[in-house]
């Protein structure tokens, strides 16, 4: 019971994240808290990616012993072994998603602050209210 | 994996995260972000992620700070929530 | 607002907490993520493309095409940035 818990409890916390990211974007008014909770949401996912490449026992995805330029006529005589490293392309795609993310993080707040210099306020309620 | 240091890294995740939306104020709120994602950088690289923390602690600790900052100036640091 | 957003953030947890069940264990050099392609790109990526760090070369030189949409999306993101931020003239007020 206790090894099932020690080989699983990463993903619920998580998933604990991810609701935390989850409650703010659904219940907080204020527009920055709005875009902080889908920081923490994305967050939350990408770590849940990165995590399904971890291997135990294994090293970062940086080649030991490596010759450099021109290794190709000499790769032959080395044996590399697929679980001595760990996993690179969750961690490629998710170098992709966290530039993403913040592309998405600007474009958010450029419209909150239009959002402000019309109506003067960040509160999701009073700008429901002006627009009536 | 070291199980002491992951539990702890963690835990000071999760506080990041429930702090940066129960404070009151906006621009203490964005600096707790900032803490957060350099808790989130010390994870990737403690499990192996070496790239993904460097783009982490330079892109979204950095640059996505900035942006909150410039945004919080430029607007308001009252909130109700 | 609050209670419903409530319920609905701990009915979606429960559903992923039930999803992880079936899960490969943490650290599982056998799993399904890091048994199909990855393998390849580990063996191959000293001989085709010189690099010794896998995931700089799977990122530029496997997937180019897939960094060249990257920068697409950040030219997009920047120039709808300026395009909301710009204040235009008295005129074009509507």
């Amino acid at each position: 019971m206790l090894e099932f818990i020690i080989s699983k409890y990463n993903f619920w916390i998580y998933i604990i994240l991810m609701m935390i990211g989850f409650y703010a974007m659904i219940a907080k008014t204020n527009l920055v808290k709005k875009i902080i909770g889908m920081n923490i949401f994305q967050t939350a996912i990408i770590l849940f990616f990165v995590s399904t490449a971890y291997k135990s026992d294994a090293t970062l995805p940086i080649l030991l012993n490596s010759q450099g330029h021109g290794a190709g006529h000499h790769a032959a005589e080395q044996v590399i072994e697929v679980s001595q490293y760990i996993n690179p392309l969750p961690h490629v795609l998710m170098l992709t998603a966290i530039v993403v993310m913040v592309a998405t993080l600007g474009v958010a707040l450029a419209i909150v602050i239009r959002v402000y210099r019309d109506y003067g306020t960040l509160n999701e309620d009073e700008i429901i209210k002006a627009i009536k | 994996m070291i199980l002491p240091f992951d539990i702890i890294l963690q835990l000071f995740v999760i506080i990041c995260a429930v702090a940066a939306i129960t404070v009151k104020d906006l621009m203490s709120a964005v600096i707790i972000l900032g803490a957060y994602s350099f808790f989130m950088c010390l994870m990737w690289a403690q499990m192996g992620a070496v790239d993904v923390a460097f783009t982490e602690a330079s892109v979204s600790a950095g640059i996505g700070t900035i942006l909150c900052i410039a945004a919080v100036m430029k607007t308001t640091r009252r909130t109700k929530d | 607002m609050k209670v419903l957003g409530f319920i609905v953030t701990v009915l979606t947890g429960a559903l992923l907490i039930y999803g992880t069940l079936d899960m490969p264990n943490y650290g599982d050099p056998d799993s399904p993520a890091s048994s199909h392609v990855s393998p390849r790109y580990i063996t191959d990526t000293e001989i085709d493309t010189a690099t010794p760090n896998i995931v700089t070369s799977v990122l530029a030189d496997y997937r180019g095409y897939d960094t060249l949409g990257e920068t697409t999306v950040i030219f997009t993101a920047g120039m709808s940035c300026i395009l909301i931020l710009r204040r235009r003239k008295k005129s074009y007020k509507v």
